[in-house]
């Protein structure tokens, strides 16, 4: 048995959507679980009095990185069948900015959106209705901006490889890296709770 | 020591855990190389008793026609070559090209190249990274060329040969091929001009060249 199952035609496209509806429940749910689903604990992130979307994003980047890479060394899991997204730096830079100013304005992601939503929070109900509407301004006015699109090809690109380092070397220091990031986030509320006079959430 | 992991917090149980599987990392290799996959030779050697791995061309030609969609078509031949003349609806992927192809393990897959043995090392390639359904088209373009772009009347031909012949013509014309009728012009097959491409792959709508399905979030 090898993975990713589906790649290995395991099952097929029908059940893949069963499968995608059951993890989409449960990725819903532990988004929910965690908080996600009230903009204002989103949007403390920026505020630097709430780091728990940077402390469950990056638990999950080291968890899914340590099993990735674990299993696939071992032979279970064929990394060249997982789909990498191709990059384009210059406009995913200014992509990312864009989402960022949405996060902040907004309080949530895409993603976040649709928890709340489903748990009927008025505000996300109108985020989700924005984020359509600016689906529709995108597609419109694509033509215009495709050159810019897809400037800055670079193919697909891993931090091995662009920086030339083994994938060991990546994976212990995105760990220190987290774990870093925890210690400063902990340290960075205890001071902001200070100067506010809040506990955290 | 026991002491010591019993009174860490939950939190930093996890940090240290992180840390250990980080540093064991550092050791571990690349997860590219890292692939193992049995092979089956049992599973392999029967798939090739009773032809059940191969598609002759006029099934192929039956498919085309009827416009079935459920399968993609491989040329493993150059570019050159498939830029020249190839089977309506094939996409060009030549065979060192093979395992890096956006192939699915769950399509059927018919491969060609001039003759049988450039497919049927692509499809021990294949299989052996476990793609279900490889076939290989039975004699390659060759016996594409022979059989149903250029058919040859059979000899003393009954009743039934003759309307079967019948039948290869149309499937010539619709290949833009040509049937032959008389067999003195078979010897000279090598000055047939093979039909244009162009001629060829606008007649089916079965795409030339899919675009890659886009993935991810």
């Amino acid at each position: 048995m090898n993975a990713p199952f589906f790649k290995f035609d395991y099952f097929n496209s029908d059940v893949s959507l069963i499968i995608a509806f059951v993890i989409g429940i449960a990725f819903g749910i532990a988004l929910e679980k965690g908080g996600f689903g009230r903009a204002t604990i989103l949007a403390s992130q920026f505020y630097f009095t709430n780091m728990r979307v940077l402390k469950v994003m990056f638990t999950a980047i080291v968890t899914a990185m340590l099993g990735l890479y674990f299993l696939s060394v071992i032979g279970f899991v064929d990394l060249s069948l997982v789909y990498l997204t191709q990059t384009n730096l210059l406009p995913m830079a200014v992509g990312g900015f864009i989402a960022g100013l949405g996060f902040i304005i907004g309080g949530y992601c895409p993603g976040t959106s649709m928890v709340a939503l489903a748990t009927g929070k008025l505000d996300a109900m109108i985020f989700v209705g924005g984020m359509i509407f600016g689906i529709l301004v995108f597609g419109e006015m694509f033509p215009g901006i495709e050159e810019f699109f897809n400037s800055g090809f670079m193919g697909t690109v891993t931090l091995p490889s662009y920086f030339n380092l083994s994938y060991g070397l990546v994976v212990f220091l995105v760990v220190l890296m987290a774990i870093g990031a925890f210690t400063a986030a902990e340290w960075g509320e205890k001071k902001m709770a200070a100067k506010t006079g809040k506990e955290v959430l | 020591m026991k002491k010591f992991w019993l009174n860490l917090s939950m939190n930093r149980k996890l940090a240290l855990i992180a840390i250990v599987f980080g540093v064991i990392a550092l050791f571990g290799g690349d997860p590219y190389g890292g692939t193992t996959i049995k092979i089956n030779e049992k599973d392999i050697a029967l798939s090739t008793v009773g032809n059940s791995d191969k598609v002759s061309v006029t099934e192929l030609a039956d498919w085309i026609i009827k416009d079935k969609s459920d399968f993609e078509l491989i040329d493993l031949r150059s570019d050159e070559k498939f830029s020249e003349y190839t089977i309506p609806g094939s996409q060009s992927i030549p065979l060192p090209q093979i395992t890096s192809s956006d192939l699915m393990r769950n399509q059927k897959i018919v491969l060609f190249s001039d003759d049988d043995v450039a497919a049927s090392q692509a499809w021990f390639i294949l299989k052996s990274k476990k793609y279900k359904g490889v076939y290989i088209l039975d004699g390659g373009l060759n016996a594409w060329k022979e059989k149903v772009l250029f058919p040859k009347a059979p000899l003393n031909a009954g009743k039934d040969e003759l309307a079967e012949f019948d039948k290869m013509k149309e499937v010539a014309n619709y290949f833009g091929g040509q049937a032959q009728t008389d067999s003195s012009v078979a010897e000279t097959k090598q000055q047939i001009k093979l039909p244009t491409p162009n001629l060829s792959t606008t007649k089916t709508v079965a795409p030339t060249g899919k675009k890659k399905k886009r993935e991810g979030c």
